[in-house]
């Protein structure tokens, strides 16, 4: 083993220990010295991993854990999502206690899922799933005062434990069928096992994946959490949990299901194809902005997992899979954003009336998010959706092509909802204006809403050049 | 020069962004002078043409986006550089029609500059993922400009709209992916697409990737069951948004289907070239009758914009069907000069509504009457439109549809004599709105009126002037069309 090869890892989980502590301790203005703490230890972790990105695999803590080119990519995206939504958070609860505990619990949650991208030993990643778990019901609860958002916590909580525990069930038929826990081992041997066996297994295992993932049917938690959490914290756990299942996922299929001893494309298909069409169908009855929103991102984990659907029939899945990801976390980190401006009126999406008028630079970067959101050129969503539909076809799931390109026309009846409000309509006096986003949040917005068009015009920067 | 050409009024529109919202004269100045740039430079590349060279010209290619092997890959022809220099003459005009307006200037020029960049885009293109870009580039402001400055049911009208555009990108996108996928090496590149006929056997999923491409582009044109948006968008657009829409962004529909499905697919299009035939006979006939129904004289000038741009579909379909080569340029030269008339004299019509619509408050058609006394200098104007449109000889309306009737006539007898019952209708529709509102006697309820301001019938006149030009002298056209259609 080669220490320096986890240093990102050691260095977060360093940080979390030390950060509880302190972030029981501050009072006052040090409030603030967590967050900058932990702001100085992700883009440190950042740094590190940007350094490694192009070096060889390395394995570590006996094989249990593998450094790859894949790995440092999800890292790379998870790390940034997280410093983007620190800065958003930290501002928005500026001056209140949970302005010290927040970084805190960001930090565990962002541990979790960098370890997600790593682990290729199945009870590491139901380790990991675990740690991302708690941290994020922390995160949802995070304003004590909050009775809704303590409601959706206990929900989430019971719901996660019952989706983790489910998952560890099937893990141990997968034990049972293989006698191991790696993720090769068990590709290799899985292929003799009995059929029936492995899909029950499958299916049990999904549920840890979806759950994280917020996939149909293991997807109910998303609405009431991210609904009732504060926006930047909603725009942290749909992006960046996401991420690491989606890292941990796309391992698994690829690595330890053989395609002669399971058919878990037609699987994870089917579960696209509802996902993506159960979010959208919720989406559209809407009247709270991040409900909205958090249905939305249902919707997107659909996409999403159309792209792990064909991972191993399209050459350029993982690749679509990697570019989705990061146009996802920028757009939807900027519409939680301005969520978050306008939270204070009872998250009502009529807040949103007229707002062209009032503020326009947010109406604008709403506009660019959803826009986006919805796969509109030149925007990143359109070239993420681009290279999935291309991925899709190019692995022979026509139908499933057909079934997302459908939805995407769906789901802009309710974006477009949203920006018609801002930009048709005149504002309402009777609701507050929003909250100005300034200082470190608004570079934040604005990195994420730079970031949707520099990768809808040249999506080149983040895909290898072929 | 074709990119600065392209991207001029998308950086006018970014200067626009950054001058302060209440120097409104200064952001309304920045904006015409932006587009009569671009119509000075599009007007360089035409007498830069070489009409002898059927070749792409002003070509200009470099890698885009490497793993999907894109490239931003721009030249013209002479299919598209007609409707380039139409693109920035319209682009100039309007902007020059709505300069008195105060109300959110900003928005309003930006929208339109950056409308201008993805039409001029579109007609450039020989790319197909960038071609896409610019598709939903040029579409994306209209939306707006519909649901901010349009009329009564404009949110609906501004939802519709983008919900067909998106269905119609969406099916034309996964065609596009398709064309791509099929290519080895994949590749987006229309010309290496032409040149390699990915799906010149009959394979099952060639008719439905044509199937994605007609969708597509017949949303826009429209092609007649896919045309429900462009009644209400049209009513519900503000005037500049009609001309917009009606003069320049119908064509991306059809230059679409002569570009890339017959480029790209001829074998696929002439195996179902008789059913698009038909339909395009079946849309000649159906916007004349139903633009006979109407009491709004907007939503009937929609309707003969769906009966003028059948035409447009029948000429694509002719061709594919030709016997002969110069049968096929006969087709292909009518339906590409159709888009051109079409494009003047829509764009002036439109702008004719808007202007006494402006004066009067309403459109119905009942409300007038015996306008040639109150405003004869509309009235006159109105009159010559009237007559271009139905195709009087001499003017530009002929030109197209004449051809594309002639070598409609040459293959289908049945489609052609539907054609011409259409535009026996077309014909008495407009005479008949000629003698009731024009002349005829004044109703009780019509309105008072003035004559509408000299710079909107100034623009009209130059549109009308030009159709006078292109109908006297066709050659001016025909010649650089030509050389374009002689690629295909």
């Amino acid at each position: 083993m080669r220490l320096p090869a986890v240093v990102p890892e050691l260095i977060v989980a360093a940080a979390c220990l030390l950060l509880v502590a302190l972030a029981g301790w501050v009072r006052g203005r040090w409030r603030a010295a967590p967050a900058a703490a932990t702001a100085a230890v992700l883009a440190a972790a950042l740094a590190v991993t940007a350094a490694s990105l192009g070096a060889a695999p390395v394995p570590a803590f006996e094989g249990t854990y593998l450094v790859d080119a894949q790995a440092q990519r999800f890292k790379l995206l998870i790390l940034t999502a997280a410093l983007i939504a620190l800065a958003l958070s930290a501002c928005h609860f500026r001056g209140r206690a949970a302005e010290a505990h927040a970084p805190a619990a960001l930090l565990f949650a962002t541990l979790g899922a960098l370890g997600l991208c790593s682990a290729v030993d199945l009870g590491l990643v139901l380790l990991f799933l675990q740690i991302t778990s708690m941290a994020s019901y922390v995160l949802v609860a995070l304003v004590r005062s909050d009775t809704h958002a303590l409601e959706a916590a206990l929900k989430y909580f019971l719901f996660g434990a019952a989706a983790l525990a489910v998952m560890a069930y099937g893990l141990t038929f997968l034990y049972g069928l293989t006698g191991s826990l790696d993720l090769r081992t068990i590709g290799v041997r899985l292929a003799e096992a009995d059929r029936g066996w492995v899909a029950v297994a499958l299916v049990l295992a999904l549920a840890g994946y979806g759950f994280k993932a917020a996939l149909v049917p293991v997807h109910f938690w998303a609405p009431d959490a991210l609904g009732t959490a504060a926006a930047p914290v909603a725009g942290f756990l749909s992006v960046v949990p996401k991420l690491g299942a989606f890292a941990a996922l796309a391992r698994f299929v690829v690595e330890a299901l053989p395609p002669a001893a399971v058919d878990w494309p037609w699987l994870l298909a089917l579960l696209a194809a509802a996902t993506m069409s159960y979010g959208n169908l919720a989406a559209l009855r809407q009247q709270r902005l991040k409900r909205l929103l958090a249905y939305s991102t249902i919707a997107q984990a659909g996409y999403l997992l159309t792209a792990v659907t064909v991972l191993t029939r399209a050459g350029g899945a993982d690749d679509a899979l990697l570019f989705y990801l990061a146009a996802y976390l920028l757009m939807n980190l900027a519409a939680f954003a301005v969520a978050g401006s306008l939270e204070l009126e009872g998250d009502r999406a009529a807040a949103l009336r007229g707002l062209s008028r009032r503020t326009p630079p947010l109406a604008a970067a709403l506009a660019v998010a959803l826009l986006s959101l919805a796969g509109i050129p030149p925007l990143a969503g359109f070239a993420g959706k681009v290279l999935l539909l291309e991925a899709a076809l190019d692995g022979g799931m026509a139908w499933l092509a057909i079934v997302a390109a459908l939805n995407m026309l769906l789901a802009l009846v309710y974006y477009l909802r949203l920006v018609a409000w801002m930009y048709f309509q005149a504002p309402d006096t009777t609701i507050a204006a929003p909250r100005a986003i300034a200082g470190f949040a608004a570079a934040g917005l604005w990195v994420c809403v730079g970031g949707t068009l520099l990768l809808g015009l040249l999506p080149g920067v983040w895909l290898p050049s072929g | 020069m074709l990119s600065v050409t392209i991207f001029l009024p998308l950086a006018t529109a970014l200067l626009v962004l950054v001058i302060p919202a209440a120097h409104t004269g200064l952001i309304r100045g920045a904006g015409i002078a932006g587009a009569a740039a671009t119509l000075a430079a599009s007007l360089l590349l035409w007498s830069g043409y070489d009409s002898a060279d059927p070749a792409l010209q002003w070509r200009q290619r470099v890698v885009w986006v490497d793993a999907l092997n894109a490239h931003y890959d721009v030249g013209v022809d002479g299919l598209s550089l007609p409707l380039i220099v139409l693109t920035a003459l319209l682009l100039t005009l309007t902007l020059i029609y709505v300069a008195g307006r105060r109300e959110r200037a900003k928005m309003q020029v930006f929208l339109f500059l950056l409308m201008g960049t993805g039409l001029l885009g579109v007609f450039a293109a020989q790319d197909l993922l960038l071609f896409y870009l610019f598709f939903e580039v040029a579409l994306v402001p209209m939306y707006f400009i519909i649901g901010i400055w349009g009329h009564e049911g404009r949110r609906y009208a501004a939802l519709k709209f983008f919900l067909y555009t998106r269905l119609a990108s969406l099916a034309m996108l996964l065609s596009f992916l398709a064309l791509y996928l099929a290519m080895e090496p994949h590749s987006f590149s229309l010309p290496e697409i032409a040149r390699a006929q990915p799906y010149a056997a009959a394979t099952p999923g060639a008719g439905l990737v044509l199937l994605g491409l007609v969708i597509g582009f017949g949303v826009k044109l429209p092609i007649v069951p896919l045309h429900n948006w462009l009644p209400d968008a049209h009513v519900e657009a503000p005037t500049e948004g009609s001309i917009m829409l009606a003069a320049v962004q119908l064509k991306m529909g059809g230059y679409g289907l002569l570009r890339v499905a017959l480029e790209a697919l001829p074998e696929v299009v002439q195996r179902h070239a008789v059913a698009l035939l038909w339909l395009g006979a079946v849309g000649v006939i159906y916007g004349a009758l139903a633009a006979l129904a109407q009491r709004d004289l907007k939503r009937l000038i929609a309707y003969t914009s769906v009966s003028h741009m059948g035409f447009v579909t029948l000429g694509f379909a002719a061709a594919a069907l030709a016997g002969s080569e110069s049968l096929r340029r006969f087709a292909l030269t009518g339906a590409s000069f159709q888009m051109v008339s079409h494009g003047l004299l829509t764009g002036a019509m439109f702008l004719m509504v808007g202007l006494l619509e402006a004066r009067a408050g309403t459109r119905e058609i009942a409300r007038f009457g015996g306008l040639l006394g109150r405003l004869p200098r509309w009235s006159a104007l109105f009159a010559v439109l009237a007559f271009g449109s139905l195709g009087l000889p001499g003017m530009s309306g002929f030109v197209g549809e004449f051809q594309v009737l002639g070598a409609t006539l040459a293959t289908s007898l049945g489609a052609a004599l539907l054609v011409l019952i259409g535009l026996a209708v077309t014909t008495g529709l407009y005479l008949h709105l000629l003698s009731r509102i024009v002349l005829g006697g004044a109703p009780a309820s019509m309105p008072a009126l003035a004559e509408p301001p000299r710079v909107g019938l100034g623009i009209a006149m130059v549109l009308a002037v030009l159709a006078i030009a292109l109908g006297l002298v066709p050659a001016l056209l025909t010649g650089v069309i030509a050389g374009g259609v002689s690629g295909i």
